[in-house]
């Protein structure tokens, strides 16, 4: 059952992530990245992760997407402004992306023996890691409320126009 | 986490709730006065909390922090800067149009980065500390929006500490990969069961000290430092020039001890090279600058360069120098800067060296302050920068590193020029005709009595460091 999941969602992750590269319009390319990111949150929960996977759908589905849209939206692309693209840049990426491709390769080639030891139950649940986060990690957790606090302030306060200054 | 845990971090609350106390205040009024009490208030008092604890003061807070001599020593040298940081600001936010009040949140929160830095004994808390205090910072540099140069100087400043962060982490994780540790005792208790350094550990070193050396601005990883310093709000230049690379230098020598990394000649060699290439790059850029922030700038490049030699020591005797640098750097630097912003009028820094053109025969006490920073920078007896740089050298000598002495030596030689060339200027007689607003003289008053109290200082470790020494002896 586990084992038919896995083909299935490794079939549609592989397929939209094609897709993504293959459509034409920017925002469809766009809607099949959120499925692969689906897919792939769903080997997330396979592989017993379930944190990882609830947080990969917040924040790659969630946040990241939404800015890629409205990159999108702003940026006004479509299929007639494309620029056209020559064929050494093509060239180069090819090259480019298969090296990425044997350096992936060569170096997951090596990890079989460690996913084997590392296999401690539950690691991945929501439970397990909150147990660790405040007890254990409890201080640092605090501290990095305080770096969000820092960089909220910062944030709010560059962005925040002159003249509604004085109003407040 | 137990009473006594609690007991030892209180520093680091008191400096959060400093935070959220202003926070309410400006909630209710934005008042500049009030914060700027508040601020100043709690770094006092968090000071005075601080010289309670014993110098002995041991408590092991697993597994992030540890709470000893070495680390109250340094919250202490970080809270009087961010004490002095304050005070000077005042004066410079209160001529300036725009919003003053979330400075001052912003400044305590990078005090609190920098005193996790210092404390933690694990990569955890150790990048913590440093995000709290460059998120704050990025913030603090771009401050005085409507100015021209902020925004190139807090873009800057972003993208090159994104990058090094992402070395750093890049580093931290290698070394996990191999040692399976994060706090520093367990990577060092992994390198005394090795002959030799792994090589994806030797990597992951490698890029640990390339993110520190961003931090530090030494000279390969250098390009930030002019242009940040030039753009900042001459207040936060201070602070990056103390707290952020002092916070630093103080975590290298925990984990360098820890790690004893000093046996390790690759790492000998490296830092000698970024030593030596800090000293001369440093020095030899200064020359031709017009642009006081931007001379020194280049300056506490080449003092990075200086302290690395009393750092690559090793041993008590490289700590306590180090340490003992540290704190005449930063209070000379303090001065420095501190006039600097007092100069300062409402639209640009006093930053171009014309601006000091005949400062004797105008304010004489402010330029006979200068001088003295200036002439503790290069390192001329009597002031703290000569007893400093005394020790430096007795500790490169007594290691044996005659090239870095000689470097330091040559350097002290070159850096004496741009130095002597302000002085100078200050002497000349041609009166400039200045027109700028002055603020109620009693705004001023905050300003003078910090950069007297500092050149105090200056001439006081310069003339009798045994205080300090004997202080900086006990905590090491």
């Amino acid at each position: 059952m586990t084992l038919n999941l896995f083909y299935f969602l490794s079939f549609l992750a592989v397929l939209s992530a094609l897709m993504v590269v293959f459509s034409k319009n920017p925002v469809y390319s766009v809607l099949y990245l959120i499925i692969t990111f689906f897919t792939i949150a769903g080997h997330y929960i396979l592989l017993d992760a379930q944190f990882l996977a609830v947080v990969h759908v917040i924040v790659y589905a969630g946040a990241i997407m939404v800015l890629f849209l409205y990159v999108i939206m702003l940026l006004n692309l479509n299929r007639e402004s494309e620029p056209h693209k020559s064929n050494i840049l093509k060239f180069a990426a090819v090259i480019c992306a298969g090296l990425l491709l044997v350096v992936l390769v060569g170096s997951l080639k090596g990890t079989e023996a460690i996913v084997q030891q590392s296999g401690k139950a539950g690691i991945g649940y929501v439970k397990t890691l909150g147990e660790v986060m405040f007890k254990e990690f409890l201080l640092p957790f605090e501290i990095t409320s305080i770096l969000l606090l820092a960089a909220m302030v910062g944030a709010v306060m560059l962005g925040k126009s002159e003249k509604t200054n004085d109003t407040i | 986490m137990n009473r006594s845990d609690l007991y030892s971090l209180t520093p680091l609350l008191i400096l959060s709730s400093a935070a959220i106390l202003n926070f309410f205040s400006i909630s209710i009024k934005r008042n500049h006065k009030v914060i700027f009490a508040i601020t100043v208030l709690s770094l006092i008092g968090d000071f005075i909390f601080l010289t309670s604890y014993s110098l002995y003061h041991q408590q092991h807070i697993d597994p992030l922090l540890v709470v000893d001599g070495f680390g109250i020593f340094n919250i202490g040298l970080i809270l009087l800067t961010t004490l002095v940081v304050a005070l000077m600001s005042y004066a410079y936010f209160e001529q300036r149009e725009e919003r003053k009040e979330e400075y001052y949140i912003l400044l305590i929160l990078a005090a609190l980065g920098a005193c996790i830095m210092v404390i933690s004994k694990h990569f955890v808390s150790f990048f913590l500390g440093l995000e709290v205090l460059s998120v704050s910072l990025y913030s603090l540099i771009a401050y005085l929006r409507t100015r021209e140069r902020s925004d190139e100087a807090g873009i800057k400043y972003l993208i090159l500490a994104a990058f090094s962060s992402a070395f750093l982490l890049f580093g931290m994780s290698l070394i996990y990969a191999t040692t399976g540790k994060m706090d520093f005792g367990g990577i060092g208790y992994y390198l005394t069961t090795t002959q030799d350094i792994p090589l994806i550990m030797m990597a992951g070193l490698g890029m640990l000290i390339v993110g520190a050396g961003f931090k530090l601005g030494v000279v390969p990883f250098h390009m930030w430092t002019p242009d940040v310093y030039e753009g900042a709000p001459t207040p936060v230049t201070a602070f990056i020039a103390t707290v952020s690379k002092g916070g630093m230098i103080a975590l290298l020598v925990r984990f360098f001890n820890a790690i004893n990394g000093y046996q390790y000649e690759s790492f000998t060699n490296l830092f000698t090279v970024l030593s030596i290439a800090s000293m001369f790059v440093g020095n030899i850029l200064a020359l031709r600058q017009t642009n006081l922030k931007r001379i020194l700038a280049y300056s506490s490049i080449s003092h990075i360069g200086y302290l690395l030699v009393a750092f690559l020591s090793g041993g008590s005797m490289g700590a306590q120098a180090t340490t003992f640098y540290l704190v005449a750097y930063f209070i000379t630097t303090l001065g420095a800067f501190g006039i600097i912003a007092t100069l300062s009028d409402q639209h640009r820094d006093a930053e171009l060296i014309d601006d000091y053109r005949g400062l004797l025969w105008r304010r004489p006490l402010t330029a006979v302050a200068f001088s003295a920073m200036l002439l503790s920078l290069a390192g001329i007896p009597l002031t703290a920068g000569f007893i400093a740089k005394f020790y430096v050298i007795t500790a490169g000598i007594g290691t044996q590193h005659w090239l870095l002495v000689f470097c330091l030596v040559v350097n002290s030689v070159i850096g004496l020029y741009y130095y002597i060339k302000i002085i100078a200027v200050m002497f000349d007689q041609k009166l400039q005709i200045k027109s700028a607003k002055e603020l109620h003289p009693l705004v001023y008053v905050i300003s003078s009595v910090t950069i007297a109290v500092l050149a105090v200082f200056l001439f006081w470790l310069g003339v009798s460091p045994e205080g300090m020494l004997s202080l900086i002896d006990d905590v090491i």
